[in-house]
């Protein structure tokens, strides 16, 4: 039963500042096994709707089910793997080896003692080996380039053994060379290891072949489930403005 | 050395003073990595409330400081989750009041004397076996907690939305980081003083942060040079008849300075 109690179950989602409305009826299922992209204009309230997903913001109103709990009584959240569009920029001081930051993603999943399992440690190496972050481990944090970091922070979240990978526009300052292998390893996770994965960008031309479902937000939402014919749809660069055109002449240079 | 140790009260300053390194060198890291630091000045001040308190009311002031030093604690937490306001300003907000109400109350009771002067600027001719035994109790549950949630109060320092997205207890955990640095603070006054304890806190990790080494490296770095600078310092501290706290101070700034020096090279 593949496609049955969906993850993310958001109906009437509203985000208002004052008079300004950020978010306006938002409604939308995420189900397991999907590749879903969000896109839409900076400033149109991707990063927003997500952390109002994961608790981190709260929306003016809504009903927001994770896994068919409400979202003030979901609890099980090493089943969701998240990482934020900070998440590369890291204090060059900061005192963490690779492997230090990756142990992280166990720590939600032990009991209460200061040591990690072998079985832990396995699965920590398990999770730098898929990020081909290994021969870093012992770097520190702080030493690696912008596209090592996204994958240390990807490794992190894997560690928690995820079922859905939420990853606000992890591709930002990383150059095209990695991205591309980026972004075949994500099609990997979603296809060979059935991870769920919400992709948050605002530069969809490189992920569109893999991708099932594309959402766009820019104060509503609009979800095309063929995001090859969403891609050339009129209402979508209506939606997407003036950066439809550039993300055109962009694909074109590649 | 052994001349030194020959005297009690010194066996008993060096005792205390190894604890009090031991306990804010480690609560130091998630201090400082926290950006936090500036929590240390205030609820030292705040302490001296609980110390005026005790002088003047006739309990023991040590205790008085742990208990004032946890509800200033609270009190800051409280303030900057459930109000939008500045936490820098909270905290100097309370650390001029916490000053303000300790000297009137002081004055008050006529208690201006040598015994306010050793809780400000620390003094080991003053550690009794009294505040040993109250060290070694708070001390010990203090750093058994900090150890026990070593690893999620690092993840939350790393990045505190992503921890509380992982299922870590953020509120919960930042509550007791900061009780437990307000008890370690109210212990340290009597050895280092309530207005040098927060170098003793922030210091070492400061300077065991230029090495850049990961974390468990770090906080034994850290924690090698506060036990250094508390032992020098005492040891200077008594030959030359120097204040405690400001002596230890001195050292832990040098040291600071030396790996400032050494990294950069």
């Amino acid at each position: 039963m593949k496609f049955s109690v969906p993850i993310f179950d958001v109906k009437n989602l509203n985000f208002r500042v004052g008079d300004q409305e950020i978010l306006k009826d938002i409604s939308f299922q995420i189900f397991n096994g999907e590749y879903v992209a969000i896109i839409g204009p900076n400033g149109g309230g991707k990063t927003t709707l997500v952390r109002m997903l994961l608790g981190l913001s709260k929306p003016t109103s809504a009903e927001i089910r994770i896994y068919g709990k409400k979202l003030s009584r979901f609890k099980e959240w090493s089943k969701i793997g998240y990482v934020p569009q900070r998440a590369s920029h890291v204090d060059a001081n900061f005192p963490a080896t690779v492997e230090d930051i990756v142990e992280m993603g166990r720590v939600s999943k032990r009991a209460f003692f200061s040591t990690l399992s072998k079985e832990d440690k396995a699965i920590v190496h398990d999770a730098m080996l898929t990020m081909d972050v290994v021969d870093l481990k012992d770097k520190m944090i702080g030493t690696l380039s912008g596209g090592q970091r996204q994958r240390v922070m990807i490794a992190r979240a894997l560690a928690s053994k995820p079922e859905i990978l939420i990853l606000d526009e992890p591709n930002t300052g990383v150059d095209m060379a990695s991205q591309k292998r980026f972004y075949s390893l994500l099609s990997k996770l979603n296809k060979e290891e059935n991870i769920t994965i919400v992709f948050i960008t605002h530069d969809v031309g490189v992920i569109a072949d893999d991708i099932g479902r594309l959402f766009t937000i820019n104060q509503k939402a609009t979800i095309c489930n063929n995001p090859k014919e969403a891609l050339s749809c009129e209402e979508m660069s209506e939606l997407y403005g003036i950066e439809a055109h550039l993300i055109h002449n962009h694909k074109h240079e590649h | 050395m052994i001349e030194m140790l020959s005297y009690d009260f010194m066996q008993r300053a060096f005792l205390a003073g190894i604890i009090i390194a031991i306990l804010a060198s480690v609560s130091g890291t998630f201090v400082v990595l926290r950006r936090y630091s500036m929590i240390t000045e205030t609820l030292a001040h705040s302490a001296l409330v609980g110390v005026a308190v005790g002088l003047v009311a006739g309990y023991n002031p040590l205790w008085m400081a742990v208990v004032l030093a946890l509800v200033a604690a609270w009190l800051i937490e409280y303030l900057r989750s459930y109000f939008s306001l500045y936490s820098d300003a909270v905290l100097s907000i309370l650390l001029s009041g916490s000053l303000a109400v300790a000297v009137v109350i002081v004055s008050l009771g006529g208690a201006f004397n040598n015994s306010l002067f050793s809780y400000l600027f620390g003094s080991i001719l003053s550690v009794s076996t009294e505040d040993i035994y109250t060290i070694v109790i708070f001390g010990t549950v203090s750093l058994a907690l900090l150890l026990l949630f070593s690893k999620e109060l690092f993840f939350i320092a790393y990045d505190e939305e992503v921890a509380q997205t992982s299922g870590v207890k953020v509120k919960l955990l930042n509550f007791l980081l900061v009780s437990v640095v307000a008890i370690i603070i109210a212990l340290s006054i009597r050895v280092v003083g309530s207005l040098l304890i927060g170098a003793l806190m922030v210091i070492p990790t400061v300077a065991a942060l230029q090495y850049r080494v990961g974390f468990l490296p770090t906080v034994l770095t850290s924690l090698s040079f506060a036990i250094a600078s508390v032992i020098l310092g005492m040891s200077l501290s008594f030959y030359f008849s120097l204040p405690s706290g400001a002596t230890i101070v001195l050292c832990v700034i040098t040291i600071f300075i030396a790996s400032l020096v050494i990294t950069k090279r």
